[in-house]
C-alpha cells in the first residue's frame, strides 16, 4: 500500500503542474483573440481524433453526428468518434475519479455533451479546460440571451459553448384526445378521468423536467428557485409538488410503480396507444417522428398556458482532453451555420438553433428559412419558463427519491 | 515447454480472478481511498434503494431458478419420449445461442400491452382498439424479468440435462421401473432423478448465479425502481463517490450467491432424505396423463414464447408503419437494414472483432490446456474453470475496472478482448474436454508407429478427428463473446460500441424498428456461426468420418 500511497502524492503534483500547463494555452488564446492564433488550433488539430462523449440514446442524433464527423473530416482533418452513453454525469463522475488518481493528461474524453448540474458541477470541480467558447470564431454568431449566458442560473463565461435550445413539450393525438391538459389542475383531472400519462422516473432528464415544471407552477414560480437551494426552505416550497405527485401517481400508466425509460419511450408509447400524452424537450420533435412513421399525421405538440421550463444545451471540454484542439474545431463546427441549419431541419433532428439568424448573412439565412417544420410542432407564442438553479436538480431527484422510488 | 504452456493458460485465466476480486473487496474494505474514498457499506446501507434492491433481485433470481429447474424436470417428465421432445432437442441449441438482450427485446415486443399477443387477440375480440391497461412492462414486480429469464435460461439446462440421460442409462431405468408397476412420472422422480440431479448440479448453480447478478436482461426486462441489485450497483460504480459503495455491494452479491448455494447445498440433504422415505414406501402412483398433456401444453407454450419472440424481432426490422391494433405492419420496408447500414455497420464490425479474435485464441488456448493435460504436464483443473461462471459478473468486472484504471488499461481494445477470453475459456475447455478424454488413443499410437511427429499426429490425425466438437466449441465461444454486455461496458470505458452494447444502452430511446433491426443482428450472428460449425467440418475434411471419432 505504501507503494501505491507515494505514487499518488507525486502524482498530485504532476496533476497541479499540468493542470496549469493546459489550462494557460487557453487563456493566451483569449487574450489575444485574432485569426492566427485560431489558425494554430486548426493546425494543431490536423490528424486529431476527438472523443466526443454524448448521450447515444437517439438515432436521429447519433445520424446527425454521423454526418458532422464526415464534414469536419473533410474540412479540418479532424475524426470525430462519438461515444454513445447513457448519462453525462457518469462521465462527470469519471472526469472526478480521473482527477484524484492524478490522470491530468491524455484522458478518455475530448469533448462533451452537457448543461444544468452537470455544468455546475465541472465548472465547481475545475473539470474543464479553460474559456474555449470565447475564441471559438463561430462565437459571433450565437444569440445573446439569458438562457445561453446562463446555464441554469449558473454563469457560462465560455467555459461551454452553446449547442442547441429546448424546451418541455407534450405531444398527443388529437384522434384520441381533442383538448389536453394545459395546467397541472388540469392533468390531474384528465389522469383521473382515465386519461393515460407517464413520466420517466428521477433522474432520467425529462422526470425531472417535469417535476421541475410541477414545482414550478405549483409554486407559483417561487423567487427562491433560482437561487441555490440551501438557501430556500426545501420543505416548504416543494410541499405542494409532493401533495399533488401522492394524488397523481396512482393513475398514471405503472401506478407510480413503473415508469417508461425515457422521453423517447413515451413517444413510442403515445403511438402504441400506451400513453395519451408524450414528452419531448425539443418542440420539433413532432414533425421528424411524423415523417419518419413513428407517430400518426393527427399528431400535434402543445406547452402548458402558463409556459414551460426551457434551457440550452452545451458542449465543453474537459481539462484533460487529450485532443483539445481538435475539441474546438468541432465545437466551432457544431455552431457553425450550416450545421446549426442542418440540425434544426426536422427531417434531421428538429433541434432549435442558438444562433441569432438575423445576424447571418443572406444566404445563411435562406438555409435556415427554408426550413419546413409542418403542422405538428410546437406553435410560436409559447412561454418559456427558467430552469431552477443548478443546486435544486440534485436536491429534487433525491427527494423524489426518497418518496417514490422504493 | 508443454508445462509452460498449460501453466501459462491457467495463470492467464486464474490471475484475473484473484485480481477482480481483491479489485472489488479493497474498495469496499476502504483501501483504495484515491479510488474509491468513504466507507462502502455505510454508503450501501443508508441508500434508500439498498434493501429494496436486494428483495428484489432474491425474489426474481431464486422464483426463476426455481421455474428453470421445475420446467426441466417438468419437460423430462412430460415430453420424453414424445414427438415433442424431438422439436425441443432440435429448437434449444439455436435458442440457447440466440444473445439474452435480442430474446429481452423480443419478449418486451410481444408481450407488452400493447405488443403482438395482445395486437393478435384484437383481431378476434372485437372492442380493443386501445392497449389494456391492466399491466405494463417490465412490471415492477419484476415478472417480466423473470419469465425472460426462464425462457432463455431453462434450454441451458435441459440441454444439460439431456446430454447427461444417455450416461445414466434412462431408457432402461424407465423400463425397470414401468416393469414393476411405476407411474411414469414416479419413474423418473424415483429412478432418474436422483441419478440425474447430481449430473446438472452444477450447471443449475451456474443458472441460479446468473440469474441472481444478471445485468442485460435486467436493464431491459427488470423494473427501474428500485431496479435489480446488480444493476442499482452498475448505477453506483461509475459515480466515483459511490465506488466503495459499489464495490461493497459487489462483494455482498458474491457472499449472498455462495450463501445461497450452500442453502441449496442444505436443501439437497433434506429433499434426498425425504425422496428416500417415499421410494421405500413402494407407492406406484396412478399414470395421470392428464397432468402430462398440461405439462406438455406449457412446454410448447413457453417454447412458442421464445421463437414468437424471435419472429417479432424479425417483423419489426421490416416494418415500416405498425400502428396498435393491427395484427401485421401496414407499411414494409427494407430500409431499416439498407439505408441505416452504417447504424448496423460499425457495431457489427466491433463485435465480429471481438469475437473471431475470442474464437482463434480461445479454441487454440484450450486445445493447447487439454493436449498439455492429455500428457500429463498439468494436472486436471476443471473447478478452475467452472469460477468465472460461479463469481457474479459484477463483482470480477468491478475489480478488473479499477486495476484498469489504476493502470490506465481502460478502454483498450486488448483489455476488452482479454476479458472476452476469460468468459468464454469455460465452455471451450469444457466442451472440449469431453472429446479430448475420450478420443481413442489407439489413433496415436498407430499413427506414432508409422513415425508421425506430434504436430503431424495433433494436425493430421486429432483435429480432422475431433474437427466436429471443436468447430462447435468454436461456435459456443462465438456466441459468447457476442453476448457479452458487461465486460464491454465496464472495461470498454464506451470506446467499444458492440451491437450488445449498441442494443441495451439504445434500448427504449432508439426507434424501435432500428433496435428490432439490431437485436435480429446480433441473433442472427451466433447463429450463423453454429450453421457453419456443422458445415464446415465436412467441407474441409470430406473424407473423415468425424462421427465415429468421439463414439
Amino acid at each position: 500500500m505504501n507503494a501505491i500511497k507515494t505514487k499518488t502524492s507525486a502524482s498530485w503534483l504532476c496533476s497541479l503542474g499540468l493542470a496549469l500547463a493546459f489550462t494557460l494555452p487557453v487563456q493566451n488564446l483569449h487574450a489575444n483573440e485574432t485569426d492566427a492564433s485560431w489558425d494554430k488550433t486548426l493546425e494543431a488539430a490536423k490528424g486529431q481524433t476527438v472523443y466526443f462523449n454524448a448521450w447515444g440514446g437517439s438515432d436521429r442524433i447519433n445520424e446527425y453526428l454521423e454526418w458532422s464527423a464526415k464534414r469536419i473530416k473533410e474540412e479540418f482533418d479532424v475524426t470525430l468518434e462519438h461515444v454513445k452513453i447513457g448519462d453525462i454525469a457518469e462521465v462527470v463522475g469519471q472526469l472526478e475519479a480521473a482527477k484524484t488518481v492524478g490522470r491530468d493528461t491524455d484522458g478518455n474524453v475530448d469533448l462533451m455533451w452537457v448543461n444544468g448540474e452537470n455544468f455546475a458541477a465541472m465548472k465547481r470541480n475545475d473539470l474543464i479546460v479553460g474559456a474555449f467558447a470565447d475564441v471559438l470564431p463561430n462565437t459571433d454568431f450565437v444569440k445573446k440571451s439569458p438562457s445561453i449566458e446562463m446555464d441554469f442560473s449558473v454563469p457560462v463565461e465560455g467555459l461551454e459553448s452553446p449547442w442547441g435550445g429546448a424546451q418541455l413539450v407534450f405531444m398527443h393525438d388529437t384522434q384520441i384526445t381533442q383538448t389536453p391538459p394545459v395546467s397541472a389542475q388540469q392533468l390531474l383531472d384528465f389522469v383521473n378521468d382515465g386519461g393515460r400519462f407517464a413520466y420517466p422516473a428521477p433522474p432520467a432528464f425529462h422526470g425531472t423536467t417535469i417535476v421541475k415544471q410541477l414545482l414550478h407552477e405549483l409554486s407559483n414560480g417561487h423567487e427562491a428557485l433560482s437561487k441555490p437551494v440551501d438557501d430556500a426552505d426545501f420543505e416548504a416550497v416543494t410541499a405542494p409538488l409532493w401533495a399533488y405527485l401522492d394524488e397523481l401517481h396512482p393513475g398514471l400508466w405503472g401506478k407510480g410503480k413503473s415508469w417508461p425509460n425515457n422521453a423517447e419511450s413515451t413517444r413510442q408509447m403515445l403511438d402504441d396507444g400506451e400513453l395519451d400524452i408524450a414528452i419531448s424537450f425539443n418542440p420539433n420533435e413532432a414533425s421528424a417522428a411524423v415523417k419518419a412513421g413513428q407517430l400518426p399525421d393527427s399528431v400535434r405538440t402543445y406547452a402548458f398556458d402558463n409556459g414551460t421550463i426551457g434551457n440550452t444545451h452545451f458542449v465543453t471540454i474537459p481539462y484533460n482532453a487529450k485532443a483539445k484542439e481538435g475539441a474546438m474545431v468541432v465545437a466551432n463546427f457544431l455552431i457553425s451555420s450550416e450545421a446549426q441549419a442542418r440540425k434544426a431541419n426536422p427531417d434531421v433532428w428538429g433541434d432549435p438553433t442558438v444562433l441569432d439568424v438575423n445576424a447571418l448573412s443572406d444566404e445563411d439565412k435562406k438555409a435556415f428559412e427554408a426550413i419546413d417544420l409542418g403542422p405538428w410542432v410546437l406553435q410560436a407564442g409559447a412561454q418559456i419558463l427558467p430552469e431552477p438553479h443548478a443546486s435544486w436538480t440534485g436536491a429534487l431527484e433525491q427527494a423524489w427519491l426518497e418518496r417514490y422510488g422504493k | 515447454m508443454t508445462r509452460f504452456i498449460g501453466y501459462s493458460i491457467a495463470c492467464l485465466f486464474g490471475l484475473p480472478l484473484l485480481v477482480g476480486l481483491a479489485g472489488s473487496i479493497l474498495p469496499a474494505v476502504g483501501l483504495m481511498p484515491q479510488l474509491a474514498p468513504g466507507n462502502g457499506l455505510l454508503q450501501l446501507f443508508q441508500d434508500p434503494r439498498f434493501w429494496p434492491s436486494i428483495l428484489l433481485s432474491i425474489k426474481t433470481g431464486l422464483t426463476a431458478t426455481l421455474l428453470v429447474l421445475f420446467v426441466t424436470v417438468l419437460t423430462l417428465v412430460c415430453a420424453h419420449g414424445t414427438r415433442l421432445w424431438g422439436w425441443l432437442m432440435g429448437f434449444m441449441p439455436p435458442l440457447l445461442a440466440v444473445p439474452h438482450a435480442a430474446m429481452a427485446v423480443g419478449l418486451v415486443f410481444l408481450i407488452s400491452p400493447s405488443g403482438w399477443l395482445v395486437r393478435l387477440t384484437s383481431t378476434v375480440v372485437p372492442g380493443l382498439d386501445r392497449p389494456p391497461t391492466a399491466w405494463v412492462v417490465p412490471d415492477s414486480g419484476g415478472w417480466s424479468l423473470i419469465l425472460g429469464l426462464v425462457i432463455k435460461e431453462a434450454p441451458f439446462l435441459l440441454l444439460a440435462a439431456a446430454a447427461q440421460l444417455a450416461t445414466i442409462n434412462v431408457d432402461s431405468s424407465l423400463k425397470i421401473g414401468r416393469t414393476l408397476g411405476y407411474s411414469p412420472a414416479r419413474c423418473w422422480s424415483r429412478l432418474v432423478l436422483p441419478q440425474l440431479y447430481s449430473r446438472i448440479r452444477l450447471t443449475l448453480f451456474i443458472i441460479l448465479a446468473f440469474n441472481l447478478s444478471v445485468v442485460d436482461m435486467a436493464v431491459l426486462l427488470g423494473p427501474g425502481n428500485p431496479p435489480t441489485f446488480s444493476v442499482f450497483l452498475l448505477s453506483l460504480v461509475n459515480d466515483p463517490g459511490s465506488r466503495a459503495a459499489a464495490s461493497a455491494g459487489a462483494v455482498l452479491l458474491a457472499a449472498g450467491v455462495l450463501l445461497v448455494i450452500g442453502t441449496v447445498l442444505v436443501l439437497e440433504v433434506l429433499v434426498a432424505w425425504v425422496a428416500g422415505r417415499r421410494r421405500e414406501s413402494g407407492h406406484r402412483g396412478k399414470a395421470l396423463n392428464a397432468f402430462r398433456r398440461l405439462g406438455q401444453v406449457l412446454i410448447a407454450s413457453l417454447l412458442a414464447l421464445s421463437v414468437t419472440s424471435m419472429v417479432m424481432l424479425l417483423v419489426w426490422s421490416v416494418a415500416r408503419r405498425w400502428r396498435f391494433p393491427d395484427a401485421l405492419p401496414s407499411q414494409w420496408t427494407g430500409d431499416n437494414w439498407l439505408s441505416r447500414s452504417e447504424l448496423l455497420l460499425n457495431p457489427l464490425l466491433c463485435t465480429l472483432t471481438f469475437a473471431l479474435f475470442v474464437v482463434v485464441v480461445t479454441t487454440a488456448s484450450a486445445i493447447a490446456w487439454l493436449e498439455s493435460e492429455r500428457f500429463n504436464k498439468v494436472p486436471k483443473l476443471d473447478w478452475l474453470w467452472y469460477i468465472p461462471l460461479l463469481i457474479p459478473q459484477v463483482t470480477l468486472l468491478f475489480g478488473w475496472q479499477a486495476l484498469a484504471l489504476l493502470i490506465r488499461a481502460d478502454g483498450q481494445w486488448l483489455t476488452v478482448a482479454y476479458a472476452h477470453w476469460v468468459y468464454t475459456l469455460p465452455y471451450v475447455v469444457l466442451i472440449l474436454a469431453v472429446a479430448w478424454r475420450e478420443f481413442d488413443p489407439g489413433w496415436n499410437n498407430a499413427a506414432a508407429v508409422l513415425g508421425a511427429c506430434y504436430w503431424r499426429i495433433l494436425f493430421r490425425i486429432r483435429l480432422p478427428l475431433l474437427i466436429k466438437p471443436v468447430s462447435q466449441a468454436a461456435a459456443v465461444a462465438l456466441a459468447v463473446s457476442v453476448a457479452q454486455y458487461l465486460p464491454t461496458l465496464l472495461l470498454g470505458a464506451g470506446r467499444h460500441q458492440t451491437l450488445a452494447i449498441e442494443l441495451v444502452t439504445s434500448f427504449g430511446g432508439v426507434d424501435r424498428r432500428v433496435i428490432a433491426t439490431l437485436a435480429a443482428l446480433q441473433s442472427l450472428l451466433p447463429l450463423v456461426a453454429f450453421i457453419a460449425a456443422l458445415g464446415l467440418p465436412k467441407l474441409i475434411f470430406p473424407t473423415t468420418h468425424q462421427s465415429n471419432a468421439s463414439a
